[in-house]
């Protein structure tokens, strides 16, 4: 399973895992690991210290859980994502419309 | 005979097998043609295309395994008529074979007839699913080719310049989601943009439309490339769902200002080569991908950079730098710098670049779109002077005009009036452009009266409204600083913390058709302070020899332009008039 997610009732908070390739394939993946989580004022953290690669389809479907996450009114944060992978959060920007940290 | 009935071909040398098998089959429905040997089973393969065979393995002549082999061989790829090997050889080596021959299915007799139905219908199923899939197929790959066309033959084949831009576009599927585009502005400034959609294929194509057709024709009505982009994100954002987007990179390269205005919205960093083949500039992603958020982040600037003649500026996407060798390596940055440098040297980037590329990709299969745009700095200006008229009295003489007095009516006048804010969201130009196209047509000529106004449209704002110091434009730094303070003053204007009277500019316009012709009187007033008139003509007359400064050039070019360019009142107001032959 290249995404995990994890569920914390006390720290509310949603952490998503992408391992290795984060690319289209996990499409579905992706999207089932928060479309039932509509817990209001919940952080939703993409975990990103374990992917390797992420394509251009991957920003489209981090846009989607972003949509998801203003919908719940919750707060969204990207974490620890690695050099490659922070290079292509700089280039398409997404610094400017979710926390990185 | 029932069209939709299905046809079986029965190859068996026993005939009173192929008696019963056939009997069988017509009680589901089917036709049958007979073959009693492997050879003669082939033939009859060829000659009925049968949806379905039934084959013996022990037959003289040619046997099953080898008849099954020559069978699949000429069905294609996609089309699939269920091969079933019925024997009563029953063990695991026949079973091996008759798979590796080719065959879908294995019946072992004896069996009962409801068996064998049942074993028919799960042939069938398959088949009728890969039918369905083959249909579905066969419509994807006409759309793809539909859109390749529409991309190649509709969208850049009109591209503005294509022999003097040079361009690598390698799509990963048919189609790509790639797209480039140049376009002039009627004052010769070049529009370009290279830009990716995200994903591949026809889902990723949708927008190319909308694109095209907007960047095109903002070009061509004389909007400055910040409109022409804050015109497509709004518009890519409403039309594309929420996780397609375009990151784009877009330049205006102006010969006559001697600089290039840049907008890299998540493209890979662009460049500017010196003719050394140096990296002069890298020209950085400042803002997200179109169509993410309803409109520009406020704080958007374009970039100014200087250029010099021979500069090349190139564009590149993702594919380019994230291209993976068997290794599983990117060929990056360095290589592409690398490669690029060399491609300067030879006058041809393009080439390089791919000719490096594939070295270092070999035959791995190719994963993104690849494309690259190389766009020299030179050689774009083509304002005409020949539509000039130099002496008016030569013409009245010739009698080829009427002649236009000094109390004549003008057959149409347009006048505009912008205050405060609206100097800064409004650019005038486009609009005053669309009513002369609308009234008189499209015409050559206008892009010298295009250059005209926007020349002295802009000295009102920024000279007479904004009172800036075109001096600052002297050097490279302060054109960056005058661009500045420019976007300052025009945010204030625009909240209206200017101290003092409202500030407006008033724009009019007096057409009198000639009778192989016309004279158009533009005055343009500005509520600034002025200037004293003599004093910078003078200094522009001595700057003049030698090397142009960097600014006055626009009024220079006005002046050329127009029969009489005429400053009053103490520099707030001018009046150019310009006459043309048809």
């Amino acid at each position: 399973m290249t995404v995990t997610n994890r569920f914390s009732d006390e720290e509310k908070k949603l952490v998503i895992s992408i391992h290795e390739r984060f690319d289209f394939s996990l499409h579905q993946q992706f999207r089932d690991s928060y479309k039932d989580v509509t817990t209001k004022d919940l952080t939703f953290v993409l975990d990103l210290s374990q992917t390797e690669y992420m394509d251009s389809s991957a920003l489209g479907m981090i846009l989607l859980l972003k949509d998801h996450v203003q919908a719940c009114a919750g707060q969204l944060l990207i974490s620890k994502p690695s050099d490659t992978v922070r290079k292509i959060l700089e280039i398409a920007q997404f610094q400017r419309l979710i926390k990185i940290d | 005979m029932n069209k939709s009935q299905k046809l079986a071909l029965v190859v068996d040398d026993s005939k009173m097998q192929c008696k019963l098998l056939a009997v069988l089959l017509e009680e589901e429905n089917y036709r049958v043609v007979i073959a009693n040997d492997g050879a003669s089973g082939v033939q009859m393969y060829i000659d009925h295309q049968p949806d379905l065979v039934l084959m013996d393995i022990n037959m003289p002549i040619m046997d099953g395994f080898e008849a099954a082999r020559r069978i699949k061989k000429l069905s294609g790829i996609g089309t699939l008529a269920p091969l079933i090997f019925i024997t009563s050889l029953d063990n695991d080596q026949t079973y091996i074979d008759s798979v590796e021959a080719g065959g879908d299915g294995i019946l072992v007799r004896p069996f009962s007839p409801e068996v064998f139905k049942a074993k028919i219908k799960a042939m069938q199923r398959i088949s009728d699913l890969v039918e369905q899939v083959k249909g579905l197929q066969q419509e994807q790959q006409k759309d793809a080719e539909l859109a390749e066309k529409m991309m190649s033959n509709v969208i850049e084949a009109r591209n503005f310049a294509l022999d003097k831009i040079g361009v690598i576009k390698r799509a990963a599927t048919i189609f790509s989601g790639d797209i480039h585009l140049s376009s002039q502005c009627p004052n010769g400034d070049i529009h370009i943009l290279l830009g990716d959609f995200t994903g591949h294929g026809l889902r990723s194509s949708i927008g190319a439309i909308p694109v095209t057709e907007t960047f095109r024709a903002m070009t061509k009505k004389g909007f400055s490339i910040l409109e022409i982009i804050a015109q497509l994100n709004k518009q890519l954002y409403t039309l594309l769902p929420g996780d397609l987007f375009f990151a784009a990179s877009f330049a205006c390269i102006s010969e006559h200002d001697k600089s290039a205005y840049i907008f890299n919205a998540g493209l890979p960093d662009g460049y500017l080569f010196n003719e050394k083949a140096n990296i002069k500039n890298k020209l950085l992603s400042k803002h997200p991908p179109l169509g993410i958020l309803p409109a520009l982040l406020p704080d958007v600037q374009l970039e100014i950079i200087q250029v010099e003649h021979n500069d090349r500026l190139v564009f590149i996407t993702d594919g380019i730098v994230e291209a993976r060798n068997e290794a599983g390596e990117h060929f990056g940055f360095k290589r592409f710098e690398a490669a690029a440098a060399i491609g300067c040297l030879d006058n041809d980037i393009a080439a390089q670049v791919i000719k490096s590329l594939d070295e270092f990709c070999q035959h791995c299969e190719q994963e993104d779109d690849i494309s690259l745009v190389d766009v020299p700095c030179n050689g774009w200006q083509k304002i005409k002077l020949s539509s000039k008229v130099t002496n008016l009295e030569e013409v009245n003489q010739g009698n080829n005009f009427l002649a236009v007095g000094e109390n004549a009516l003008p057959s149409w006048s347009y006048h505009l009036h912008l205050t405060d804010q609206l100097l800064k969201t409004v650019n005038p130009i486009p609009l005053v452009m669309n009513q002369i196209n609308d009234l008189e047509g499209a015409g050559e000529h206008w892009q010298s009266l295009y250059t005209i106004l926007t020349e002295l449209f802009i000295n009102s704002l920024d000279h007479g409204v904004l009172q800036l110091d075109s001096s600052l434009k002297d050097s490279a730094e302060g054109f960056s600083e005058y661009f500045n303070e420019r976007a300052n003053r025009l945010d204030k204007l625009a909240k209206n913390s200017i101290n003092g009277p409202n500030k407006f500019i008033r724009i009019l316009l007096n057409y009198f058709p000639l009778t192989h012709g016309g004279k158009m009187i533009i005055n343009i007033k500005d509520s600034g302070q002025g200037f004293d008139v003599f004093e910078v003509i003078k200094n522009n007359k001595v700057s003049n020899n030698g090397d142009f400064r960097l600014s006055g050039r626009g009024v220079e070019l006005v002046n050329q332009l127009c029969d009489t360019l005429e400053y009053q009142e103490q520099g707030t107001s001018v009046t150019a008039s310009y006459i043309w032959h048809d």
